[in-house]
């Protein structure tokens, strides 16, 4: 049911710009400030452990003796079976499925929102060929992508990244053009034209700023899917080579003693689980407080 | 065709008989409560329409009149609309105490409503015809023949082919289509209609058609309607009572004869002179200098006095009164305590 | 002899779709004087706004002259066009839509001048400088410079339109329905505001709506369109003493007036309404007018002259007259 108007528009005691009044309605979302909480810790974590702890004493060092050990005091998450601490190895690869989560949906992000503008502003043959071609790609496993390119560059982190982050692009193109579509028709898009203005600079002073909502919510929920497909061309030997602690990788070492010691399979997924749902809630919140109907 | 009519008529006459005041509206006060603020969109509104009679709610955006006329069906979003006194009587029922499963017995076959926009009322996927059955079969229980055969007669009252009512919505453009939603909204043959802005989207000579069209079954069916609108023209052409509202009051209140000849409250004088004059070109417009008051901050006096030329320190201090002129004209301006005062350019 | 600022020839614009072309414009041709006001009325699907964006280069005619100040705008391209825009600018109907909403109130009046490099060597004050000024020129409150659309009610956001408008110092600004989605005493202030305007600047209009009061008292001539063809036109108070064509007078018996007692006789239109996808040669409005005769399928009806400055596009009209004319 729509509230009807009323004559003046509510003037806020202090009056809000529009970023403040999402964060305050974001706020009053619980869910959305856990999830929120979650990932900061786990940004925290990856930024204490890559600068302060030594990979090669720490991470990556070989400890036969120690090896399989279930849960303990001085292992709280066990150890593997090459003897390495599970939970200082789970700990340390915090930071590998936040770059790849962030990174990766940057740089679909970045080509994919380009591509969207572009589509959506010109139409036409442009339109046609851009999204046709998207189709194409889309329609390609993502995995199975992923795979081909990391055979074609080599194993490493960057290229993970880009592997990654091209199976990203499709999803923002989409997103993006078809929020121009209902842009380019509002009037200050004409008024725009009407005073001068490049289309190229319409697209990124206009457009684009007016589109953002939807592709956050996109982009927040990417993260956990990013991190997902990392961890599972990881799993696969396409990741982050060994013995880097990539919760994919960790989870494929371990795949032999899923019965006997679970807890070195057990952790790193659950890490896993935890930091995409807390992107998944949070980009749920980031929808909610984005919408501008649901404002009572 | 009009056998069918009469004969509805004559069904229900028994119980129009004990209905002679169809619907009571009673201080009726109506606030949204906003987690910062509050707006009082309401403050206070009483009228009441007799059967077959037609009443004018005049007002301009955020006047309170699409609030006042969904606290009638009980309809407002709650929350965060709120019904913080008041009382709405339709004939004999008193809507505000009902429980829900009664209410929708009364909606649609005592008192129905039609909405502004005619596009977005109805349901793309059923055809016409069924929609107007539908509402048909809820409140008379007829079956699906039946009803489907009424809802052909109803098409044809307001002006469209019988045939048509297996068509979709898309099939009709929009002057029909705010014509088959006035067909829903008879169906059942109402006490009371509520209109609100049902012309207002709709072109220049469409939207003379369809009033000419609501005016005539108006009449014919004996419905009492409530005509909400912004717009003069219209009042003068269907309306017998006006109530002219600001701020979630009414401000100037009678027969159409009382308001626009011999008006009296600066607000309807400030409308008068805002419209162009058809016979006089060069005559300026005077429009109303600023704007309608936040309805969070409405002030302690008179809520137009900040616009109004005739405004003095007593009208800022208190809440106007009502001042009566006869039986049906009354004005809330403070300034009619004093014996001589006139409008300068009105009411003369 | 009059100065004749924009002059449109033949223009038309089509429009190709999968069941054909629609005709939203076609051939309609018009002069408009400096320092005057036309006025194009008619309903919805009549071509009226996709004239006025014809004339901005808004979209592209299909074909057609127009010519400002003399020059024909229509082969304009780059810089030209640009300096142009100069010169010719739009006030767009939606109060709501016709203002990016993540602006604030002083970069949305900046814009264009900044794009159009209006001040020469301009600092950031001399900008802001320049926005006030054109704030106080519309009765914009100071307090507003900062503000976002969002905060503003629909008067107030017209009033920025406005201001965007004559920022580049126009000579030519075409008007979309700029009263239509304002309240009544809003839309009075508006109205006001425009006319002063035009007065203290001496600005040219072309003021499109389909409120016949409004258009009445706001032009100097006008001109009636149905379905993209123009069927009349006429100075203003000509064309309601003594309406002419059909629907122009149906449109007039439509007017509600706020006064009793002067309920007219409704000429009721009913009929078909032609498509205006590939139309006929004839005239389109047959099938709806009670004034048919069998002239009406020799072509499509051209605008003549049959009073003083008085043209009509109707077979029958422009045979009675000339009957009157040559019988007496």
């Amino acid at each position: 049911m729509k509230k009807p108007e009323t004559a003046v528009t509510k003037k806020k005691k202090k009056p809000r710009s529009r970023a403040g009044e999402t964060w305050h309605r974001l706020k009053k979302n619980k869910g959305a400030m856990i999830g929120l909480a979650i990932i900061i810790i786990l940004v925290l974590i990856a930024l204490y452990t890559s600068i302060f702890w030594d990979y090669n004493t720490m991470i990556v060092k070989v400890n036969i003796p120690e090896r399989v050990q279930p849960p303990s005091r001085a292992h709280p998450f066990g150890t593997d079976d090459m003897g390495r601490d599970v939970l200082i190895r789970t700990l340390y690869g915090t930071k590998y499925s936040l770059i790849i989560g962030f990174g990766a949906t940057a740089i679909g992000l970045i080509i994919g929102v380009l591509l969207g503008a572009v589509a959506g502003y010109f139409g036409g043959f442009l339109e046609d060929v851009i999204m046709r071609a998207t189709d194409i790609f889309a329609s390609i496993p993502a995995i199975l992508m992923g795979m081909v390119i990391v055979c074609v560059l080599g194993t490493s982190l960057p290229n993970l990244l880009i592997a990654v982050g091209i199976t990203a692009v499709p999803a923002f193109t989409r997103i993006t053009r078809s929020m121009v579509l209902t842009i380019r028709n509002q009037e200050y898009i004409e008024a725009a034209k009407c005073i001068g203005t490049p289309n190229l600079k319409i697209i990124i002073t206009e457009v684009i700023p007016n589109s953002l909502s939807p592709i956050i919510v996109v982009a927040s929920s990417r993260i956990g899917s990013c991190t997902i497909q990392a961890a599972g061309l990881s799993f696969l030997g396409f990741g982050v080579p060994a013995p880097a602690p990539e919760w994919g990788a960790m989870i494929s070492l371990s795949r032999n003693y899923i019965r006997t010691a679970p807890w070195m399979t057990l952790f790193p997924s659950l890490f896993i689980i935890i930091m995409v749902l807390a992107f998944n809630i949070l980009g749920d919140g980031l929808r909610d407080a984005l919408d501008p109907k649901l404002r009572r | 065709m009009n056998v069918e009519v009469e004969n509805i008529n004559q069904t229900e006459n028994e119980q129009l008989d004990t209905c002679e005041t169809v619907l009571e509206v009673k201080d009726l006060v109506v606030h949204y409560e906003l987690e910062d603020e509050t707006v009082e969109a309401v403050n206070g509104i009483s009228f009441s329409l007799k059967r077959g009679q037609t009443i004018g709610l005049v007002g301009e955006t955020g006047a309170g009149k699409t609030t006042t006329a969904l606290s009638i069906l009980n309809l407002l979003p709650d929350p965060p609309g709120v019904i913080k006194n008041g009382e709405i009587i339709v004939c004999g029922h008193k809507m505000l105490e009902l429980k829900p499963q009664e209410l929708e017995k009364i909606r649609g076959k005592e008192i129905s409503m039609i909405f502004q926009d005619p596009m977005t009322a109805l349901n793309p996927v059923m055809t016409v015809g069924e929609q107007i059955a539908e509402s048909i079969r809820l409140h008379e229980g007829l079956s699906r023949k039946e009803a489907f055969e009424r809802a052909q007669e109803m098409l044809e009252l307001v002006g469209i082919p019988g045939e048509r009512a297996i068509d979709y919505p898309h099939q009709f453009s929009g002057g029909m289509k705010q014509r088959v939603v006035i067909a829903i909204a008879l169906a059942c043959n109402p006490y009371v209609l509520l209109a609100d802005e049902p012309t207002t989207a709709l072109d220049v000579t469409i939207q003379a058609q369809v009033l000419d069209m609501i005016n005539d079954l108006k009449n014919r069916l004996g419905t009492a309607l409530v005509m909400i609108t912004h717009d003069l023209g219209v009042v003068a052409e269907i309306c017998d009572l006006v109530a002219v509202m600001y701020a979630g009051r009414i401000v100037e209140y009678g027969t159409l004869e009382d308001v626009f000849v011999h008006t009296r409250h600066p607000y309807t004088e400030g409308l008068f002179n805002s419209l162009p004059n058809i016979s006089d070109k060069n005559s300026e417009l005077k429009p109303i200098p600023g704007l309608m008051p936040d309805p969070t901050k409405l002030p302690p006096g008179c809520a137009f006095a900040p616009r109004c030329q005739y405004a003095t320190e007593a009208c800022r201090a208190a809440q106007p009164t009502p001042t009566y002129f006869n039986d049906t004209h009354y004005v809330l301006c403070t300034r009619y305590n004093e014996p001589d005062f006139r409008l300068l350019t009105r009411g003369i | 002899m009059s100065d004749v600022m924009l002059e449109v020839r033949n223009l038309k614009k089509y429009f190709k779709t999968i069941r054909g072309t629609v005709h939203a414009v076609d051939d309609v041709s018009f002069t408009v004087e400096r320092g005057k006001t036309l006025g194009i009325v008619g309903e919805s699907g009549c071509g009226k706004s996709t004239v006025g964006r014809c004339l901005l280069r808004l979209l592209e005619p299909t074909s057609g002259e127009i010519r400002f100040e003399g020059i024909d705008i229509c082969g304009a391209r780059g810089s030209e066009l640009k300096k142009l825009r100069k010169d010719m600018q739009m006030i767009f109907q939606d109060p709501y839509s016709s203002l990016n909403p993540r602006k604030t109130i002083r970069d949305i009046i900046a814009a264009p001048l900044l794009e159009n490099k209006i001040i020469p060597n301009a600092t950031k004050k001399d900008i802001d400088a320049r926005v006030l000024e054109l704030m106080e020129t519309v009765g914009l409150a100071e307090r507003l410079f900062n503000s976002y659309p969002h905060e503003l009610d629909g008067g107030r956001r017209q009033r920025v339109g406005i201001a965007r408008a004559l920022a580049v110092e126009p000579k030519f600004i075409v008007c979309d329905e700029p009263v239509s989605a304002l309240d009544v005493s809003i839309q009075a202030q508006i109205l006001n505001l425009l006319k002063k305007l035009q007065r203290d600047r001496g600005l040219t209009f072309i003021f499109i709506t389909h409120n016949l009061s409004v258009v009445h008292y706001f032009s100097d001539d006008i001109i009636v369109m149905y379905l993209g063809q123009i069927v009349e036109k006429a100075p203003a108070q000509e064309l309601f003493e003594n309406p002419m064509h059909p629907y122009t007078k149906a449109l007039l018996s439509a007017i509600l007036v706020p006064e009793i007692g002067k309920r007219k006789e409704r000429i009721r239109l009913t009929g078909e309404v032609t498509s205006p996808i590939d139309p006929p040669d004839r005239c389109r409005f047959e099938k709806r007018c009670h004034y048919a005769c069998d002239l009406c399928n020799k072509g499509t009806p051209q605008l003549i002259e049959v009073r003083p400055n008085h043209f009509v596009a109707c077979h029958r009209v422009q045979k009675d007259c000339n009957t009157i004319t040559a019988g007496g």
